[in-house]
């Protein structure tokens, strides 16, 4: 029999995922969101090939755009915009009109998705809602994204990530008795948003089945909450489990170490055989037998934990973590080193896996991106290009989609109902692209010669 | 007690009657009770060992209406030990407790067993969805990984979740690695993002762990929104596929921010404690009785916050005006004392009042730019149970089970008109469903 890894190494091969089929080809998402939690929701569904078509402000765009890390742009464009909004079209219409309500309705008869995340009410009242596009299409899947959710007393309060994470707890949960803090990279938006694709996916599962549409509410703080059984702790017990600082108070030894030369390091042992494992390479199976360790309930006693995480604190730093790490292959316990931004976009297997992505775009050349937290051996998520200038699609989405020609466009432009990007970064090409000569921002137009 | 309104009053705010009505009649049509189990056909093997994220993505199938069946060795999965402090009802930790949802158990011992390898091979046969943890390979090796299972059963879509996956020469190389979510959220880049400053002393200015399972329940999710896109797949065309998690790309896969920085500034990002590395003011700040989450990070939503804190002579200040990235770490930790200062005076429900009151009248006046701060009272995990919202959701609910007794678990997280999750049933003894399963998956014909 042919060697597994040389088998799986086949079976996922990332060189070929651009050429495999795609398992949501012919859905068309029609994306109203901003900012992070709605655009990754509509994105995911890009990634496995719907057409995901993302409405913005002309000349405003979406207020996540010109939002980087320190300020610091990228050919123009903010780095972290690339991952939140790859794959999608880029059409640039000004809501307000009664005009642009017309062509949202029309692209929103052949639409299967709508996702939006304005404060709750607002996509109501400014006729986008529910109610409104329900009745244009019954059978629409409409994902409405929000903080507190679309009814109860708190629906109206705005919030993002970080109100998400104060309301749900788990912010006060990550550090010390003194100190805290909150989860980096807005989490808070990333998980909820990956909540919020699950459940289009299963209502598309649903339709296909039933023919039937639906409206889905998500919360992000709900979607947060799901992640705690600190509730469930909490309604047992009367505790709480409240802060532990770098160690997990679910396994132990468990927790953030430094090795001989200063190297930091995460070492756990989940179960009992990954014990016996670790005090095999301590030299220390004399520990096996101490009653404070001998079985799980003993060891998690906070008092016993403390314990035995300090003397592994003073066996990791007569170590190196090359020596650690081997000697956690050779005797089956957990160990890793701790990764950071440098690290995770240099590590190899990661470029091999298909996890960390060196992306040749069109417009912006080489970009590295991340790739999805799961791989599929058939129908990979895939990148197709990045996130496109304010209005770029324009014209393919309106002629292609919608039907419409040259003039109608030029009209739309002239009464400004459809526009572009302004001079701001996060929202122009980049200043040395040459647009006037991009087939598709010129989707239909009379090539030049 | 004074005659004040009830507390969770100053979170209501009051739009027009229509959508007010919109509101009560969604609460009605988002009621789960009586909604259909979108994956009522779709049957799961549940074979993870030892590990949370396995459990976890069978359960979000379990509430969509699957038909899980967990497998589990005569002495019980190892995760069923895995709790904080110890703390378990008659032996089952808290979070398998939590996690135990709509499932069935079923006991075989694939791990020592080659007759219990040729039932869940059996088993597998009917199956749409198997999930594994065991290392790479270790499943094909015993005649029942996806190679072998996928020839009599093509639209089997099997999930494994391990740490580095399950390709690649480090995969093979790392295949006996045991997975953890600590290991996997140093792995994955989450770690070395949190902590306190550079200065602020051993060991707070180490990599922290996130305080929750973050790299399982990532991965977890990962799993089963990987697995529902092979399922709509499979449903359009009868073909199963393999699905492959590596539980050390949860974080930076998710977020994708590590990635982008690490190559674009070519360098890691230092830890900055209680900042943001885009907004500011984005945080918690300490007040009279607790804390308060402030988000006012737009100009005209910060000089908003400084208006209400009675901060407006530093406004003109270009330090705090023009330039609050925190790139510069003293000067933005500066501001943040500055703020600080003034929060402290305060209770948590006056600085979220003060915020609201100054937002309803800016929503009005051209004078005031539209400024928006947002300030809400932090809340514990045990607080926010308490909350009305929360209540009438139906986000948290009151399970029972006759030998585990009464108690509360996070559901319903997301409101869906036709199919939404819900949790029916928590009972989770080892083998309970030996017999059913048995009857009704693995009679001879």
């Amino acid at each position: 029999m042919e060697d597994y890894f040389s088998y799986t190494a086949k079976l996922f091969n990332p060189a070929e995922a651009a050429a495999k089929p795609e398992a949501l080809q012919g859905i068309r998402v029609l994306d109203f969101s901003h900012v992070i939690f709605g655009p990754v929701a509509a994105r995911i569904l890009a990634d496995y090939g719907a057409e995901v078509i993302k409405l913005e402000l002309p000349f405003f765009g979406d207020l996540w755009r010109p939002a980087t890390y320190w300020g610091k742009y990228w050919k123009h464009s903010n780095p972290i915009w690339h991952n939140i909004t790859k794959n999608k079209y880029f059409l640039s219409v000004n809501l307000k009109l009664a005009k642009s309500k017309e062509l949202i309705y029309k692209m929103a008869e052949k639409a299967d998705v709508v996702v939006e995340n304005f404060a709750p009410g607002t996509a109501e009242t400014w006729k986008i809602g529910y109610s409104q596009i329900s009745k244009i299409n019954p059978q629409i899947i409409f994902l409405s994204c929000s903080t507190y959710g679309q009814y109860g007393p708190m629906r109206y309060f705005p919030g993002w990530d970080l109100l998400a994470q104060g309301a749900s707890g788990v912010l006060s949960l990550n550090g010390y008795d003194d100190r805290f803090f909150k989860l980096p990279d807005y989490l808070g938006d990333f998980v909820p948003a990956n909540f919020g694709a699950l459940a289009v996916l299963m209502a598309l599962y649903y339709r296909h089945k039933t023919g039937k549409g639906q409206y889905i509410d998500i919360a992000q703080t709900e979607a947060l909450m799901r992640l705690l059984p600190n509730y469930t702790f909490h309604s047992i017990t009367g505790g709480k489990i409240g802060r532990t600082g770098n160690t997990d108070p679910t396994m132990v030894p468990a927790a953030i170490f430094k090795s001989q030369e200063g190297q930091f390091l995460a070492l756990a042992c989940a179960t009992r055989e990954q014990f016996q494992g670790l005090t095999k390479a301590m030299e220390r199976e004399d520990l096996l037998s101490d009653q404070r360790f001998k079985s799980n309930w003993e060891r998690l006693k906070p008092e016993n934990a403390q314990i035995l995480n300090g003397i592994v604190t003073d066996w990791v730093k007569s170590k190196t973590l090359d020596e650690i790490i081997g000697l956690a292959i050779t005797h089956t316990f957990p160990a890793a080193a701790v990764e950071d931004d440098y690290t995770i976009c240099n590590d190899s297997w990661r470029r091999a896996r298909g996890s960390v992505i060196l992306f040749q775009d069109t417009m912006y050349g080489e970009l590295m991106i991340a790739g999805p937290s799961a791989q599929l051996s058939s129908t990979p998520s895939r990148t197709k290009w990045l996130a496109r200038p304010l209005g770029y699609h324009n014209r393919l989405v309106l002629k292609k989609f919608l039907g419409l020609s040259e003039e109608e466009i030029k009209s739309l432009e002239k009464k400004k109902v459809i526009g572009t990007f302004d001079d701001r970064p996060g929202l122009k090409p980049p200043v040395y692209y040459n647009l006037a000569e991009d087939p598709i921002y010129n989707y239909g137009k009379e090539a030049k010669s | 007690m004074s005659s004040k309104e009830p507390k969770e009053d100053i979170y209501t705010r009051h739009a027009s009657s229509n959508l007010s009505e919109l509101a009560k009649s969604l609460a009605e049509i988002m009621n789960p009770e009586g909604k259909a189990d979108v994956l009522e056909d779709v049957l799961v093997l549940d074979a993870s060992l030892g590990n949370f994220a396995g459990i976890i993505a069978a359960s979000l199938f379990a509430e969509f209406g699957a038909e899980v069946i967990k497998i589990e060795p005569p002495e019980g999965d190892p995760a069923r030990q895995m709790t904080p402090f110890g703390s378990n009802v008659q032996g089952v930790g808290i979070p398998f407790l939590f996690e135990a949802r709509n499932k069935r158990y079923l006991t075989l011992d694939i791990k020592n067993k080659t007759n219990d390898r040729l039932t869940f091979g059996k088993l597998a046969h009917k199956t749409a969805v198997v999930i594994e943890t065991f290392p790479a390979g270790d499943m094909d090796s015993w005649g029942i990984g996806y190679r072998q299972l996928s020839q009599d059963n093509p639209g089997l879509i099997y999930i494994a979740i391990t740490p580095y996956g399950q390709y690649t020469d480090k995969a093979g190389q790392f295949a006996r690695m045991p997975d953890a979510d600590i290991t996997a959220q140093a792995g994955s880049g989450l770690t070395a993002e949190m902590g306190d400053v550079p200065n602020a002393g051993e060991p707070y200015n180490w990599p922290l762990r996130a305080g929750m399972w973050a790299a399982w329940y990532i991965s977890g999710l990962s799993a089963a929104l990987a697995g529902i896109v092979a399922l709509l797949f499979r449903q359009k065309t009868g073909s199963g596929q393999m699905v492959d998690v590596a539980t050390m790309d949860a974080y930076a896969s998710m977020v994708g921010i590590p990635v982008s920085i690490g190559y674009t500034w070519e360098k890691a990002r230092p830890r900055i404690g209680v900042l943001d590395f885009i907004l500011y003011p984005y945080g918690h700040w300490r007040c009279k009785d607790g804390y308060v989450v402030i988000a006012a990070p737009r100009d005209h939503d910060f000089r908003a916050l400084l208006k209400i804190l009675g901060l407006w002579e530093i406004e003109d200040d270009w330090r705090y005006s023009s330039d609050r990235i925190p790139d510069i770490l003293d000067q933005a930790t500066h501001l943040h004392k500055l703020i600080e200062k003034e929060t402290t005076k305060y209770t948590a429900d006056e600085l979220v009042r003060m915020a609201l009151s100054y937002s309803k009248k800016s929503a009005r006046s051209k004078w005031r730019g539209g400024g928006v701060p947002i300030v809400m009272k932090l809340m514990t995990p045990e607080m926010a149970m308490e909350n009305k919202q929360w209540q009438i959701r139906k986000t948290f609910q009151e399970v029972e089970d006759q030998k585990l007794g009464k108690y509360i678990v996070s559901t319903n997280f997301v409101k869906m008109s036709a199919s939404p999750p819900h949790v029916k049933w928590v009972s989770c003894e080892i083998g309970q469903d030996n017999e059913y399963v048995r009857n009704k998956y693995l009679r001879e014909e």
